[in-house]
C-alpha cells in the first residue's frame, strides 16, 4: 500500500485545531459513518460543504420543497438518515460543520495520533489549519462533464443542477425542456418533471446500442438488478403515457444561440441530415463519476476503470486508500446511495476496528465489528453486482469526445477547443500536464474536472497508449476555489474542535 | 426563466437585491438560483474569452456560477445560501454593480 506522499512536518507551533476522527462529506457514505462511529462513542469532526447534510442526493431533506409524488420514495428514504444524523449532533455526538471546504490536505510523515494536515475555510470565509488523525473521505460524485459544440451556452444546463433546483426551491423551467444524453438520471429527472406537471419536450437518448447485447450476457446480474430495471420500466411507461416522445440512436448533438440558447441540433444514427428543434433548455446528462479533488489532492492512486469510463481511486478491500485513511461512496467508484451508506458504515466499522487493535482492553468489540463487517460486505457484494448491469447499460459512447468538430470548447473555464487540441497533441506532449502547460487547457477555476478525463483520452487515442499509462493532471492545492485573502489567513489561525 | 411550482412546501422567505433591485426569494435557495428564478440565464456572467455563461452543475464544479456577493467578487453562487439583506451583483461589464461601484468611487 503506498504511504500518500507523506511529508516532513514542519510545525513550529501548536496554534492548530485537532481532531481524532475527520469524516469528509455528509452524504450518505460521510453521515453513515459518523452515525456508526457516534454509536461506538467516537465524536467525529464532520467537515461539509453544503449548508445542511444530505450530499447531492439527499439534499434539503431537513426541509423539504416537494413531496414524494414529485420526487419519488428514493429522496425521501434519506430522511430517516439525516433526521439520525442531525439529532446525534444535537446531542453533540457529532461535531457537524457545515459550509466548510477543505482546500488542501497533506499525509505526514508522524506519528499515529496526528498523521494528516488539512486547510479548511469555514462558513465565515476564513481558513484555518487542523491536523488530524485518522480520516474517511466522504467526497461522492459529480457529474461528468459533456462536451458538445454549445455547451457552454446559458440554456445548457446539467440533469443535475436542474434536480437539486428542484430540490431546492421546487424550480423548474418555465417552458418544456429537451433532456439529452443517457443514464437513469435522465429519465429520472424526465420522471420527476412529468410529476410536477411540466413533462418535458423531448428526450435525446444517445446510449449506443451495445448495452442491451451486454445485459443479456449477465442474466445473473439482470435478476439482481431487477429492482432497478423495474424502477426504469415504469419510469418509462410513465413518460410514454404521457406522451413525452423519446428518440433513440442519438450520434450527434449540438446547441445554438446568441446570447443564450434557441435551437438544438441532433443527428440519428445511420441518418445524414441533421434534424433541428426550437427550444429555451437544454438539460444534459452523461452519467457521474468520482469527484476527483481531494482523493487526488491526498496523493491516492487512481486506476481507469473501463466500464464506468472514470479514474476511479484504488481501495483494498476494507475500503481504504492509505494508512489511517478510508474512502466511502460513490467517490470511491460510483455504487448509488444505499451502497454508499453502507460503504459510510464499513469505513467505520475498519477505523473502530483499528481502534480497537491499538488500545486493547478498551471498550470496543473488535469481534463483533468484524462479524458486523462481514454481513454489510456480503449484502454490498450482492446489490454491486446487480449495478454492474446498470453501467454496461449506460456505458457513455466511448468515442464522443474524439468525433467532437473542432469548434467544441472541450475546456469551458479557459475556452479551449477541439482544434486547439489537436493542434497541441499533434506537438507530442509527455502526458496530461504538459498539454495543460501548452494550452492553459484544464488551468482554469474548475481545476480541469470538467476536461481532464477527455483530455487523458484524445491523448490516450491520438498516442496509441492506455488510459493509466497517459493518467491525469497532477492535482496541486488549493482544492477548490479559495481567494488571496484568505489563503493569507490560513497559517495563522485554527479550527476549534472538541473533538478527542 | 425558472419557476417555482405551485405544489411547493411554504417556506419563509428573504429579500435580497440582484444588481440593486431587491427581490423576495425562498430561503432555502442559493444566490445561483435566486438569479436564475428572477434574471434567467441569459446575462447570469460574461466569460473573459466573449459571450455569456450560466451555472452548468449547481454544485460547485463548473464554477460558471461566479458572482459577486456583498463586494466579494467571484463567489460560487450555487454554493452559498441566500440570506436577508445581501448584495448580490452579476459580473457584466457593461452593467449592475460595477457602474454603481464607479459612482460610488466618483463620489
Amino acid at each position: 500500500m503506498q504511504t500518500c506522499e507523506p511529508r516532513e512536518t514542519d510545525r513550529t507551533d501548536g496554534s492548530h485545531g485537532r481532531a481524532r476522527v475527520v469524516v469528509l462529506g455528509a452524504g450518505p457514505a460521510g453521515m453513515a459513518a459518523a452515525l456508526r462511529l457516534a454509536e461506538a462513542g467516537v465524536r467525529a469532526l464532520v467537515l461539509d460543504q453544503a449548508r445542511a447534510p444530505g450530499g447531492q442526493i439527499y439534499r434539503q431533506l431537513d426541509q423539504p420543497q416537494l413531496d414524494a409524488a414529485v420526487t419519488g420514495k428514493d429522496y425521501q428514504r434519506g430522511r430517516s438518515l439525516v433526521d439520525d444524523f442531525m439529532s446525534a449532533a444535537k446531542r453533540g455526538e457529532i461535531d457537524y460543520r457545515p459550509g466548510t471546504r477543505v482546500w488542501w490536505i497533506e499525509a505526514l510523515d508522524d506519528a499515529q495520533n496526528d498523521a494528516h494536515r488539512l486547510g479548511v475555510r469555514g462558513h465565515d470565509g476564513i481558513s484555518r489549519e487542523l491536523t488530524a488523525g485518522r480520516l474517511i473521505l466522504a467526497t461522492g460524485a459529480m457529474e461528468r462533464g459533456w462536451p458538445f459544440p454549445g455547451w457552454q451556452l446559458p440554456g445548457v444546463m446539467q440533469a443535475g443542477a436542474a434536480q437539486i433546483l428542484m430540490k431546492q426551491g421546487a424550480l423548474v423551467t418555465d417552458t418544456p425542456p429537451v433532456l439529452a444524453g443517457n443514464g437513469p438520471l435522465l429519465y429520472l429527472l424526465a420522471w420527476q418533471y412529468l410529476n410536477a406537471g411540466c413533462p418535458p419536450r423531448l428526450i435525446l437518448d444517445t446510449t449506443p446500442n451495445l448495452g442491451l447485447a451486454r445485459t443479456l450476457r449477465h442474466p445473473l446480474r439482470a435478476w439482481r438488478a431487477r429492482g432497478y430495471l423495474a424502477k426504469g420500466a415504469r419510469m418509462l411507461a410513465a413518460l410514454r403515457r404521457a406522451g413525452v416522445p423519446i428518440v433513440r440512436g442519438v450520434q450527434s448533438l449540438a446547441a445554438e444561440g446568441n446570447p443564450r440558447l434557441t435551437e438544438v441540433r441532433y443527428r440519428l444514427r445511420g441518418e445524414r441530415d441533421e434534424h433541428r428543434l426550437k427550444t429555451d433548455w437544454l438539460l444534459t446528462h452523461m452519467g457521474v463519476v468520482p469527484e476527483p479533488q481531494l482523493p487526488r489532492g491526498l496523493g491516492i492512486e487512481h486506476r481507469w476503470h473501463e466500464t464506468q469510463q472514470a479514474f476511479v481511486p484504488d481501495r483494498r478491500d476494507d475500503l481504504s486508500v492509505c494508512p489511517g485513511v478510508w474512502l466511502a461512496g460513490d467517490g470511491g467508484g460510483i455504487g448509488g446511495a444505499l451502497n454508499a451508506e453502507r460503504e459510510g458504515r464499513l469505513a467505520a466499522l475498519a477505523l473502530l476496528a483499528e481502534l480497537a487493535a491499538s488500545a486493547p482492553g478498551g471498550t470496543l468489540d473488535r469481534p463483533a465489528l468484524v462479524r458486523e463487517s462481514a454481513a454489510l460486505r456480503r449484502r454490498r457484494r450482492r446489490d454491486l453486482s446487480g449495478r454492474r448491469l446498470l453501467e454496461a447499460l449506460f456505458t457513455p459512447p466511448l468515442d464522443w469526445v474524439e468525433r467532437q468538430p473542432d469548434e467544441t470548447l472541450i475546456c469551458r473555464c479557459e475556452a479551449v477547443s477541439r482544434a486547439q487540441l489537436k493542434v497541441a497533441l499533434a506537438a507530442g506532449p509527455a502526458g496530461p500536464n504538459q498539454l495543460k502547460a501548452f494550452t492553459r487547457c484544464g488551468m482554469g477555476p474548475c481545476q480541469g474536472r470538467l476536461c481532464g478525463t477527455h483530455v487523458s483520452r484524445l491523448m490516450a487515442s491520438e498516442q496509441g497508449r492506455d488510459m493509466d499509462e497517459v493518467g491525469y493532471y497532477r492535482i496541486r492545492p488549493p482544492l477548490t476555489s479559495i481567494t488571496l485573502g484568505e489563503l493569507a489567513q490560513a497559517p495563522s489561525d485554527h479550527l476549534t474542535t472538541q473533538s478527542q | 426563466m425558472l419557476k417555482r411550482l405551485e405544489s411547493a412546501t411554504p417556506t419563509p422567505e428573504v429579500t435580497i437585491t440582484i444588481d440593486g433591485v431587491p427581490y423576495q426569494v425562498p430561503s432555502t435557495l442559493s444566490v445561483a438560483a435566486a438569479v436564475l428564478l428572477h434574471q434567467g440565464v441569459a446575462g447570469y456572467r460574461r466569460h473573459g474569452a466573449g459571450g455569456h455563461r450560466a451555472p452548468l452543475c449547481m454544485m460547485g464544479v463548473c464554477h460558471d456560477c461566479l458572482i459577486t456577493i456583498d463586494d466579494a467578487p467571484n463567489r460560487q453562487g450555487c454554493l452559498v445560501t441566500v440570506e436577508q439583506g445581501m448584495r448580490v451583483c452579476r459580473q457584466l461589464d457593461d452593467r449592475g454593480c460595477e457602474r454603481e461601484g464607479r459612482d460610488d468611487a466618483d463620489l
